[in-house]
């Protein structure tokens, strides 16, 4: 046959329908991201440049004409401060990570097992609303229970005749507090999105369980969750990627960037904020980001790798 | 053929008219402000423009910058080389800070279009301020900014609450006799009659701290928590401090340990908020104690007039500002509010041209401030400025515009206020280092370690939060770590060899 | 329809018991989620004179609408902003979840050629920026987004989290074979997109909804960016922000700035100002959730209702 008709064939490899409809449909989102993220990497070379504007002042002429100066941008790494912020930043990320995932979807299934619906909806409604409010206001909220003078935990010992605690110049209770607030945040945002992948579950698979003679509480082990499977997998390696980015609202706001508190509330991302509104240095913000970028990668690439070893279906890519 | 002729001379004709049309059509300039709340200029730019078009040969537009947003838009600009910005506001406290923007070449040298076009600027604004701009930039010692004519004087002073001071059996003259280690007596009284929710002494850390021991701000370094100080002469500010011209690691002297041991005493005490001494709660509990005048002692930069501020009046108590030192000249407060032309900028020449007028032209600096007359303010018999309902439209930030002495009076500051400004600040003595700009681009890392350092214990000690006898060698110790000494051995290098050319 | 059989069946649900503990396990996190804003709303009803004495408080001493008041003594700016938000959002949504949903298609399609590329293009983009002023730069010179409704709606527009969520929705709930019956019938990949898969992944579509349209309204510092002499053109969330910042401004340089400082604070609007527009700003979006909400449950009341 490929003998007989070899214009055919060729021109079956040029021109496929398939792939050409398909890419018309990617091609929005391509040319956006080639434009809006791709194009700007270029500055990424601020993070190796010592950035001064040049004649004529124009940024691609400024970025070209700046002089290289190495890694003396990454030398904010060798104060004293950064094995505190990579451990704050590193150590909540992790413990976060695990307790969000867990507490989402155990709230997810018991969402989707109650009989009462109309119950159900309420407490799911109630529960995104923590993700509409910002961190200032969520930290006006922590400041009423906190507030040395007129907070309510201070006010209370007053009245008891205890000596207030001063929970901003404290450090013993904020990782406590910074996991109550994160949690309150994110964990109704997180399983809304299993709610909804558990939703997409095919019912027939609980059928079939239950014909089986599955207990309702076997068929959430062997139904449900490898239903979710994936969006877990995927949310995780996610957050796994962002692990050396912390919230910074959460660690600059709720704290009220109270000094003191430093040594358990300082992350990489409140210390390069502090540190460019005190020198206003580029440079360092460039190679801050860029560092975080890498080690981002890298942690996705290995967690990739380990999902794939075990699970080759639910890896990202 | 005629009609080739006819075509031809359309075509002519269009080609002049265009080009007429071209050459009618003057160059837009756009100037950022800092601090600003305007919401409708509409009014004030026509008139502006109408009165420029012929002087500047340009069309002004204005980005009004506000406290909140000014810092990203200003720096955005500046570092993106946007050419639709040609002027911008600078000082030695934004972010866009003057020194190191103008060293990193983002602002125009001004000195050739000061001598083409700026003979009124120069007989408008003193000496002393355009010696003040004159630093080393990008393109060698020169002006790279504006500076505006307003309080150039640094002076902090104690803000009492004189009404109860007097309730409790002291007057003014018997305060002004007392320092700050003596007033705990004050203090002690004030809880007894106010009651244990009181609390006397409203302060902000940082400004007290160089009320008592009698350091200034070295520009140029860190930030929002200074690290390094040269001590005042408290009783000759124009002479050498007990230390000489050498910048001191400011945590690290007596003075600061006498200090913040009198103020843990008084914080243990409960003389003051807690509040205080947490960076993002401070400033609203000053405010509101302030507001209601719920304090006894507290402290205020001052600035000549501040007394008749609306802020001050409404507090329903008497209020009496009494000054620790003399006013003194230094880069600081010299360097406090300045306009700058962008590199980007594709109008230099008009640009300057328009801030030259605007800080020696009255008429342009008063439209500019104070909006138009008979809309956003009215002149009354004695000729004072009357603000009409609409300023709330319109109000830019006074000293962020320029020349503030070329405004007229305000009903609030009464006849002559201007003219006692003005002598008030040209009597105000510079520092011996007056123009020291301390250049940290070698140190940068060593400072970015020692502000965090610093942001962690300095403003608890200062209030008194922390005790002393730990957290300060605690403090000591982590600033050495962090590479102190080599911080202030550049400072101090540089300072030396500046005295030297001075 | 399938999913009527499942909560009928003796096997197919929790005991009363574990029914209970649920309900309170719930309902005592829910209670929690919604206290602090409870807690907002009766800030922006306490009278300042309540605030200044004993702070923010469940039971203030006196109660005030003054906040509210101001709030429409904006006026203008108030309802021009408020109408921004809406606009910004509704395009911005539509739009977004149209890329969004085409984009993620083709690389759910494991025929698709150039699968792997597109979705590394995506992916990379999620660790990888260029920061924030050589994007600044792009979106403004190169892209002219400045001073308009597209300097709000373009820089967002697409999401590669939005992406990879949505794909996974496909993935599992999209049967591969419905797609190979459909383009047997001879259908278009278009045709097949609309009529055979979306009405499949409407939960999908509605959770990238959510995100998406809470991105847009929450958005501000867009506009602080991009928006420096068009203020007609700004949302509420920014109006907020922009007296937020003011305010945090002002309070660290207060040592700089002096006596300025303290004539500006003057002019700051109160906490509770504050916080009345933090309510206006949440009760439309608070109020269009559960609209979402019904489509992100779809399938559970469905089953509810037929068992």
């Amino acid at each position: 046959m490929m003998n007989t008709v070899p214009g055919k064939a060729r021109a079956k490899r040029r021109f496929n329908p398939r792939n050409f409809w398909l890419t018309t449909m990617v091609l929005p989102g391509a040319i956006w991201l080639l434009l809006i993220r791709y194009l700007p990497m270029l500055g990424v070379i601020i993070s190796f440049k010592d950035y001064k504007a040049q004649k004529p002042n124009t940024f691609w002429n400024n970025l070209i004409k700046s002089k290289w100066v190495g890694l003396d941008n990454f030398k904010f790494l060798k104060s004293p401060a950064t094995a505190t912020m990579i451990r704050n930043t590193l150590l909540y990320n992790a413990v976060w990570i695990v307790l969000v995932l867990v507490i989402a979807v155990t709230l997810a299934v018991m969402m989707s097992e109650l009989k009462n619906r109309f119950m159900a909806k309420a407490y799911q409604t109630m529960m995104f609303f923590p993700y509409f409010l910002s961190w200032v206001v969520a930290s006006y909220f922590v400041l009423a229970f906190l507030d040395p003078t007129s907070g309510m935990i201070p006010s209370i010992q007053k009245s008891l005749g205890l000596k207030p605690t001063q929970f901003y110049m404290t450090t013993g209770p904020w990782p406590i507090i910074l996991t109550i607030s994160n949690l309150w945040k994110n964990v109704g945002y997180s399983s809304v999105l299993y709610l909804a992948a558990i939703t997409g579950i095919d019912t027939t698979l609980y059928e079939a369980a239950a014909v089986d003679g599955a207990t309702k509480r076997q068929q959430v082990w062997h139904v449900t969750l490898p239903g979710i499977r994936p969006m877990i997998v995927i949310l995780l390696i996610m957050s796994v990627g962002k692990i050396f980015n912390a919230d910074f609202g959460l660690f600059y706001n709720v704290p009220q960037n109270s000094g003191p508190l430093y040594p358990v509330t300082q992350v990489i991302d409140t210390y390069v904020y502090n540190t460019y509104a005190n020198t206003h240095n580029m440079g360092m913000s460039a190679a801050a980001g860029l560092l975080q970028s890498v080690v981002g990668c890298l942690c996705i690439v290995l967690t990739n790798m380990i999902v794939k070893k075990i699970d080759a279906d639910s890896s990202l890519f | 053929m005629k009609k080739v002729f006819a075509l031809l001379v359309a075509l002519a004709m269009i080609l002049t008219a265009s080009s007429f049309a071209l050459a009618e059509e003057l160059p837009t300039i756009t100037i950022m402000f800092h601090g600003s709340n305007v919401t409708d200029d509409t009014a004030v730019l026509e008139a502006v423009n109408d009165y420029i078009a012929d002087k500047v040969g340009a069309k002004l537009e204005v980005v009004w910058g506000t406290w909140g947003d000014f810092d990203e838009k200003a720096t955005n600009a500046l570092l993106s080389g946007d050419s639709s910005i040609d002027m911008v506001f600078t000082c030695s406290w934004s972010s866009d800070e003057y020194n190191t923007y103008a060293k990193n070449g983002y602002f125009v040298k001004l000195d050739d279009l000061i001598d083409e076009y700026g003979a009124d600027l120069k007989a408008a604004i003193p000496e002393s301020l355009m010696q003040a701009a004159t630093i080393e930039g990008a393109e060698g010692m020169g002006i790279y900014a504006v500076n505006g004519f307003k309080d150039t004087a640094t002076q902090n002073t104690w803000d009492v609450n004189v009404t109860l001071l007097n309730e409790l059996g002291y007057t003014l003259e018997d305060f002004e006799a007392m320092s700050f280690y003596d007033f705990g007596e004050l203090f002690a009284k004030a809880k007894e009659v106010k009651g244990d929710a009181f609390y006397p002494f409203l302060v902000e850390p940082m400004v007290l701290e160089r009320m008592v021991t009698g350091s200034i701000i070295v520009a140029g370094d860190s930030g929002s928590t200074n690290l390094l100080s040269l001590y005042l002469n408290q009783d000759d500010v124009s002479q050498e401090g007990p230390y000489g011209n050498v910048l001191l690691n400011k945590f690290a002297t007596d003075e600061y340990k006498a200090f913040v041991t009198k103020m843990h005493e008084y914080y243990e005490a409960g003389y003051i908020d807690p509040s205080l001494a947490v960076a993002e709660t401070s400033n609203d509990t000053r405010t509101n104690a302030q507001k209601t005048g719920d304090y006894l002692i507290g402290t205020q930069s001052y600035a000549y007039g501040y007394e008749y501020n609306p802020e001050v009046l409404d507090r329903g108590i008497e209020v009496a500002f009494v000054p620790c030192t003399d006013p003194y000249v230094d880069t600081t407060a010299s360097q406090g509010a300045m306009m700058a032309i962008s590199t980007a900028s594709e109008h230099p020449e008009e640009s300057f041209k328009f801030l030259a007028l605007l800080n020696s032209d009255p008429t342009l600096m008063t439209l500019m401030n104070y909006g138009v007359e008979g809309i956003h303010y009215n002149l009354n018999d004695e000729g004072l400025v009357e603000f009409t309902e609409e300023r709330a439209n319109y109000s830019p930030w006074t000293n962020g515009v320029g020349n503030v002495t070329i405004l007229p009076d305000t009903v609030d500051e009464g006849a002559g206020f201007r003219e006692h400004f003005k002598e008030y600040y040209a009597g105000a003595k510079a520092i011996p280092s007056l123009g020291f700009v301390f250049n940290n681009a070698d140190v940068a890392n060593e400072m970015a370690a020692l502000g965090t350092v610093a942001a962690q214990y300095a403003l608890a000690l200062d209030a008194g939060a922390l005790d002393p006898e730990t957290a300060l060698p605690e403090f000591l110790d982590a600033l050495d770590a962090a590479g102190m000494q080599t911080y202030l051995d550049a400072a101090n290098e540089q300072l030396t060899a500046y005295m030297a050319a001075k | 329809m399938q999913k009527a059989e499942r909560r009928s069946a003796g096997l197919n649900t929790f005991g009363p018991g574990a029914q209970a503990l649920f309900h309170v396990c719930l309902g005592l996190f829910a209670l929690l989620c919604i206290v602090p804003f409870v807690f907002v709303i009766i800030i922006s009803f306490t009278s300042e004179d309540s605030i200044r004495q004993i702070g923010y408080s469940f039971a203030p001493l006196s109660w005030s609408t003054q906040a509210y008041k101001y709030v429409f003594q904006l006026g203008g700016a108030l309802w021009r902003s408020y109408f921004n938000s809406f606009l910004i959002t509704a395009v911005g949504t539509l739009l977004s979840v149209s890329i969004c949903v085409l984009y993620s298609y083709p690389l759910y399609r494991k025929d698709y050629k150039y699968r792997g590329f597109f979705n590394f293009l995506s992916f990379f983009t999620m660790i990888f920026g260029g920061g924030l002023v050589p994007t600044f730069v792009v979106c403004k010179t190169l892209l002219g987004l400045s001073d308009n409704y597209a300097a709000l709606i373009v820089p967002l527009l697409f999401s590669p989290f939005n992406v990879i969520v949505m794909r996974t929705f496909f993935q599992t709930t999209v049967p591969r074979e419905l797609i190979e019956a459909s383009t047997i019938d001879g259908a278009g990949e278009y045709r097949t997109l609309l009529q055979v898969v979306l009405p499949v992944v409407k939960p999908g579509i509605a959770t990238i909804a959510l995100l998406n349209a809470l991105a847009f309204w929450n958005e501000w510092f867009l506009s602080l960016l991009y928006i420096t002499k068009n203020m007609d053109v700004i949302p509420l969330q920014y109006l907020l922000m922009r007296m937020q910042r003011n305010a945090d401004f002002l309070a660290k340089n207060a040592g700089m700035l002096g006596a300025d400082a303290a004539k500006a604070a003057r002019n700051l609007p109160s906490q509770s100002l504050k916080m009345a527009l933090v309510v206006f700003i949440v009760v439309p979006i608070a109020c269009a959730y559960p609209f979402f909400q019904r489509y992100v449950v779809a399938g559970l009341t469905v089953g509810s209702v037929k068992g």
